[in-house]
């Protein structure tokens, strides 16, 4: 089990710092945009371009990324388990970390990219994360019984989202003053 | 069908009731009518994306700590 005590900003700024394209996805992305839901790791979609797995790999070994199924020994990611569509969970230096090639129906990074917002997660820190609408319409999708668990608090945060966003709401017309 | 049973508000100085606050009629309701807790999300919206990860980081840590202690017990 992982005993490291979570840092995301930690791994976000390894990341980061060796020119890791990913996108931040799961609990994390959706608390990122106001949902009130707990969650014990960071989940990321990366990009399997071929020099993308490269920075990738680097950056998971320095942060002493392994196999979080074996606790017998520790297993390294590779090049050929990056390159996958399935997930790869891991434990690190600052927490567990969820590496996910796809989710949903087979949605990988590049068909990802058009649903993300940047955001700046620690001063200089800007990292993509998934928008909380298509995070819900992956929920939706897949209907587990754990999706079905968590739907009402996304669906409310993505509601209060829209309110606070939307310009109409909430503002009141200027009335001439009397003279 | 059971009869309607008559909730008890309890009423302020003057006779007035006390408004509640997961009431239909109140758009800043505590609750949403599937039971979520409005006043918490309300709470990360106002905060800025930097602070909701601390939020999240802190949240899983503290669960975890919580863990380990029972597993330590």
């Amino acid at each position: 089990m992982p005993s490291a005590a979570a840092d995301y900003q930690a791994i976000l700024r390894t990341l980061v710092d060796n020119k890791v394209n990913f996108i931040v996805v799961g609990g994390v992305s959706a608390m990122l945009h106001g949902a009130t839901i707990v969650t014990l790791d960071l989940d990321l979609v990366h990009s399997r371009e071929p020099q993308n797995l490269q920075r990738f790999l680097r950056a998971l070994e320095s942060l002493d990324a392994h196999s979080r199924e074996r606790t017998d020994r520790k297993i390294r990611p590779t090049l050929p388990f990056l390159d996958i569509s399935g997930h790869l969970l891991l434990t690190t230096s600052k927490g567990p970390l969820d590496v996910l090639g796809t989710i949903g129906d087979d949605l990988g990074y590049d068909e990802l990219l058009k649903h993300i917002t940047e955001m700046e997660v620690a001063k200089g820190l800007h990292v993509k994360v998934l928008n909380l609408d298509k995070y819900v319409e992956i929920k939706e999708k897949l209907n587990r019984e754990k999706d079905r668990a968590v739907l009402p608090v996304l669906r409310q945060a993505l509601e209060a989202r829209r309110k606070r966003q939307s310009p109409s709401r909430g503002q009141r017309k200027k009335r001439p003053k009397k003279s | 069908m059971k009869p309607k049973q008559k909730t008890m508000r309890p009423k302020l100085a003057g006779g007035r009731k006390v408004s509640s606050s997961s009431g239909p009629r109140n758009k800043n309701r505590a609750y949403s009518e599937d039971g979520v807790d409005m006043t918490l999300i309300r709470w990360m919206l106002s905060l800025t994306p930097a602070e909701r990860l601390q939020v999240a980081q802190q949240s899983a840590r503290s669960t975890q700590e919580m863990r380990n202690a029972v597993r330590g017990r």
